[in-house]
């Protein structure tokens, strides 16, 4: 009940404030959102298995987004520019699709 | 859950290949650590628990300013492009109609200072000296004999790997054969209608070439007013002449030379504002 208020308050927060992203950042921003996806749905399946832990969670957030981002960053800098950011997508796309396998399996049983 | 690795599947991880690794070990091993690591139920840490909101908060921030950003700045850049594309169209077609209009007005003041001229003696000299004067700037259209030189890019299918656009006729090669129309006594010339002037400059900017600041297109057709028999032999034997032939068969770039009974060539504008006479 919390998880999904807070989402939600963040969620309107984002459409209402509207902040701007500064150009620089703004590769950034859909890396940052896949990574934070994959902690998230680490998170619930986690939650189903009943081993879930609040400083986990909030660690692998943290962590995942700024690896992902630190990747693109040295990516762009070596000059291989989005190859990286595709190998952060193609591995957390992948973590993803796991998780919400193991979640629908909790959920249905199938 | 019999796919689940165990608390010490980390260990493991060290022999699986990368690949298999990840779509295997699903799970943040953290989880099942921590998990491992609880002694009995003592219930959520608060400190952990106002971080884990705060973090939800983040997240949704994240989610609806990613959303916002490729919904509505992407789009929005779109937009601007065209709305700059029609704005330098627009602006084109001014620039055009304010062309005509000064031409037509420049006609008008000619003709009424040719009538006022025309009453004394002084004046019919001067309006004689003007009217070389005017010739030689190009501030009057002109007609008469010449030739025409016609450049054209390669056809598409023949250019192949044509990586350094060697077939693309450019700025300088359009320079050039005016220079060597000047050199064979040419009188005036104009490039796709744009006449020249003592001011006016053949340049590109971009992949556009532009002569006296307008966009001209291929294929370019350069007229030079003068007597035939003189500009066509001496512009066919220039070097100038003689490159460009070269040109036209290694890279198929279009390159005629005609003689024309008549061409008429329009007035360039004169656009002197700040320059005076010194004396």
């Amino acid at each position: 009940m919390i998880p999904a208020v807070a989402l939600a308050i963040g969620v309107a927060l984002g459409l209402l404030v509207q902040p701007s992203v500064p150009i620089a950042l703004q590769p950034y921003l859909p890396i940052a959102v896949v990574a934070a996806l994959d902690a998230v749905f680490g998170g619930v399946r986690a939650m189903l298995d009943g081993i879930f832990d609040d400083r986990v969670f909030v660690v692998s957030f943290v962590s995942n987004a700024v690896v992902a981002a630190v990747m693109v960053f040295v990516g762009d800098q070596l000059g291989v520019g989005g190859q990286l950011s595709t190998a952060v997508i193609v591995v957390l796309g992948i973590r993803i699709f796991q998780n919400l396998a193991a979640i629908r399996r909790h959920l249905f049983r199938a | 859950m019999s796919d689940q690795p165990r608390a010490g599947a980390h260990r493991e991880e060290l022999d699986t290949p990368l690949l298999v690794d990840v779509t295997t070990i699903t799970i943040d091993p953290a989880y099942l650590q921590a998990a491992a690591r609880r002694t009995g139920d003592r219930g959520p840490r608060r400190s952990s628990r106002v971080l884990f909101v705060a973090v939800l908060v983040t997240l949704g921030v994240l989610m609806s300013t990613a959303y916002r950003e490729t919904r509505v700045t992407a789009p929005a850049a779109k937009r601007a492009q065209s709305a700059l594309v029609d704005e330098a169209r627009r602006r084109t077609r001014r620039t055009d109609d304010l062309q005509r209009a000064e031409a037509a007005l420049r006609e008008a003041a000619a003709t009424a200072r040719a009538q006022r001229l025309r009453t004394t003696a002084a004046g019919r000299d001067l309006a004689e000296r003007l009217a070389g004067l005017e010739l030689a700037v190009g501030s009057v259209a002109v007609r008469g004999p010449g030739v025409e030189v016609e450049l054209r890019d390669a056809p598409e299918d023949e250019r192949g790997e044509d990586l350094a656009g060697e077939g693309t006729v450019r700025d300088r090669d359009i320079q050039e054969v005016v220079n060597a129309l000047w050199a064979a006594g040419a009188e005036a010339i104009a490039v796709n209608g744009q006449r020249l002037s003592s001011l006016t400059a053949i340049r590109e900017a971009g992949e556009a070439v532009l002569v006296d600041y307008r966009p001209v297109t291929p294929p370019y057709r350069i007229h030079a007013v003068g007597d035939p028999d003189r500009i066509e032999p001496e512009f066919t034997d220039s070097s100038t002449a003689a490159a460009f032939r070269t040109l036209a068969e290694l890279y198929g770039i279009g390159f005629d030379v005609r003689r024309r009974e008549s061409l008429s060539l329009p007035a360039a504008g004169p656009r002197l504002r700040y320059a005076e006479v010194a004396r």
